[in-house]
């Protein structure tokens, strides 16, 4: 064989090579029967008996079919078979409203130092206002009693409205009023009779409620999860898997894992094959940590990128969320009296109570480094007020091991700081001597500090904050994820903020990029000098007879 | 003279003053009826008018956030209750059935403190 035609042989034959070997992967793997990816296969596996079950049924208990005329009688019955369960609770967040972690003298919590960019603080369970989310009755916080049914029960019912009812009635004569208790007490009975585990509507009562209504605080939590389809969150969607909270937040002596303050919701990323007894269900105790099929480059992604980067490609995909909220305006009245404007998204713009808000819907998230724990200032914390102040942030570097690029909301605050002492402020809100009565910023801090035992100058400003909320509700369904082009962009993508990580597309090595010059060139000019040599010296790639 | 001249002009402010303070109260705190007993009386007739057969669901379509105070104000003034549903069960009520179940809706209307939702 001539050489020319032996060196035409030998490219062929590594190109045909290289392009066999770009395939390799598709061929080497086992495809799914049903082609499915190997992180939902195992999910399937591990959802497999989705109904919950019991051994009881409530409404046969002779002890819930008495006249209750009191939230604790109430209590007091469930707790006559269910002994230990108050001993339980009382040392939970969820009736403690305190996190673990406590730092020298400062504690974390609503009912400890902390503080937000909403109602600003919980004024150590003194702020009225803010009990009627907690856990006991008649917001008596933790000097009161336990309110089972806030959580165990599916009715819906307001008994706490009830209750009030028939004592205002007690003392009239009046039959139809008669007539009106018997049908409330009715009313009580059938309602304390729907004992059940968790629903959604139970926790999202306050957790698609928090700050004060409906997708306030959270970007991922809303009424809209109360019942959605798979397109708003392919796991709890009632069209499919139907998970309700509890699901994932699992439950040990009443204690329900994933609040996170300063230490981490989840310390590991494990699957439920390594550790079934988990404290917490996050998306790799079901999936795995390579979740996608073998053929994909996903799985190269997911010791950097965390799952919910892609899967949730926006929050507040029904309702809208509340982006900002500026107290500086506050306090404003019409003909001597507090109002409200609504904006173009139904949800109050303003409010002379608290100030001003905006509010997006369908929001593409910003992107951090998150090792699962959240830095969170308090009321004890020194400020610089010629800088926005990070309330709540997440903790975590490319360098810090962990740590994954998590989607946040980022929450926008204007909220008042004691300008002498440098530090946020604490008004008290509610009550007879709270800002909502009053108006007086100046006198509710002096309040809301005389509860938390902090000092107060006695004059303060506004100062511009932030809180960071991560994103890890409303997992939209694989066809909807966010796309490889949307964060492997040279302008405006998703990661445009993201430091510490080389990620193609977006990022230029200038070694590389001159290598690539060089070598693109290099090749233009060797064919431009060759074809000159040829027509130069006449020859045309014909030989010399 | 003088004393007793001064003394009659404040009693005399003093009483204007209060009785003035009575009717603003009175004008801006509403219909005076028991707002409780009219929430009660309210679910009452939406059972009765889905028994009767003339709404489809026993659970109240309309709920005081649907209307601002000045407009549960017009309502119940012209007594016109066709947003209700069923007008036969509410010719039925009487006069203090009716300011019971006013006092409700104008308590918790859209632009009151509280504004509610019937369940």
């Amino acid at each position: 064989m001539k050489p020319r035609y032996f060196l035409k042989c030998c490219v062929a034959v590594i190109m045909a090579t290289a392009l066999f070997c770009s395939f390799q992967p598709s061929f080497a793997s086992t495809p799914a029967e049903n082609n499915e990816a190997p992180g939902r296969e195992l999910a399937k596996q591990a959802v497999k008996g989705t109904t919950r079950w019991t051994t009881t049924d409530h409404s046969h208990h002779e002890v819930l079919k008495q006249n209750f005329t009191t939230g604790e009688e109430i209590t007091k019955a469930c707790l006559s078979c269910h002994s230990s369960a108050a001993t339980q609770f009382h040392k939970t967040i969820h009736w403690t409203w305190l996190a673990t972690g406590k730092e020298k003298d400062k504690t974390y919590g609503k009912a400890g130092d902390s503080v937000n960019t909403f109602c600003l603080s919980g004024n150590n369970m003194e702020d009225k206002g803010c009990l009627s989310c907690h856990t006991g009755w008649n917001k008596k916080g933790v000097d009161g009693e336990i309110n089972c049914l806030k959580c165990h029960n599916s009715s819906g019912f307001n008994f706490i409205e009830s209750f009030a009812d028939i004592k205002s009635f007690e003392g009239d004569d009046d039959p139809d009023t008669k007539e009106m208790i018997t049908d409330i007490q009715s009313e009580i009975k059938d309602a304390v009779s729907k004992v059940a585990f968790p629903n959604r509507a139970n926790c999202g009562n306050c957790h698609f409620n928090g700050g004060g209504g409906d997708g306030v605080k959270h970007g991922d939590l809303d009424t809209s999860m109360t019942n959605p389809n798979k397109m708003l969150d392919v796991h709890m969607g009632t069209d499919g898997q139907n998970f309700t909270c509890t699901r994932c937040h699992t439950t040990v002596d009443h204690n329900i894992a994933g609040r996170i303050y300063t230490n981490p919701a989840v310390s590991k990323r494990e699957s439920l094959i390594d550790d079934d007894m988990a404290p917490k269900i996050t998306c790799v105790s079901c999936h795995s940590d390579a979740p996608h099929k073998n053929d994909t480059k996903m799985n190269d992604h997911t010791d950097v990128v965390s799952c919910q980067a892609c899967h949730i490609p926006t929050y507040a995909r029904v309702l809208p969320t509340q982006m900002s909220w500026d107290w500086t305006t506050a306090g404003k009245l019409k003909d001597g009296k507090p109002y409200h404007e609504d904006g173009p998204l139904g949800r109050p713009i303003y409010k002379s109570i608290k100030g001003s808000f905006t509010w997006d819907k369908n929001v593409v998230p910003e992107y951090m480094w998150f090792n699962g724990s959240l830095k969170s200032a308090t009321v004890k914390d020194i400020i610089d007020p010629g800088q926005v102040v990070k309330v709540s942030c997440p903790v975590g570097a490319e360098s810090d091991l962990p740590a994954l690029i998590y989607p946040f909301k980022v929450h926008k605050g204007v909220q008042p700081y004691d300008k002498i002492n440098k530090i946020l402020a604490a008004p008290m809100l509610s009550g007879k001597n709270g800002y909502w009565t009053t108006f007086d910023m100046n006198d509710a801090i002096k309040n809301g500090h005389k509860t938390l035992g902090i000092p107060y100058s006695g004059e303060f400003d506004y100062v511009k904050t932030s809180y960071a909320f991560p994103i890890t509700h409303m997992v939209a369904p694989k066809e909807n994820v966010v796309d490889c082009i949307e964060c492997h962009t040279r302008k405006d993508g998703r990661m445009a903020k993201i430091s510490g990580v080389f990620i193609p597309g977006r990022d230029i090595s200038s070694i590389i990029n001159t290598i690539g010059l060089l070598a693109i060139f290099g090749t233009l000019g060797v064919i431009v000098l060759h074809a000159v040599g040829r027509i130069v010296t006449g020859k045309n790639g014909k030989k010399e007879a | 003279m003088i004393k007793k001249s001064f003394i009659t002009l404040i009693v005399l402010m003093f009483t204007l003053v209060s009785i003035s303070m009575a009717f603003a109260s009175s004008a801006e705190g509403g219909p005076d009826g028991n707002k409780r007993k009219g929430k009660y009386t309210y679910r009452k007739v939406c059972k009765s008018c889905a028994a009767a057969g003339d709404t489809e669901s026993a659970t109240p379509k309309i709920s005081p956030a649907d209307h601002t105070m000045a407009e549960w104000k017009a309502i119940f003034e012209a007594k016109n209750f066709k947003e209700f549903g069923c007008e036969a069960h509410w010719g039925k009520l009487s006069d203090k059935a009716i300011n019971d179940i006013y006092s409700y809706f104008y308590s918790f209307a859209k632009d009151s403190p509280t504004p509610a939702k019937c369940q």
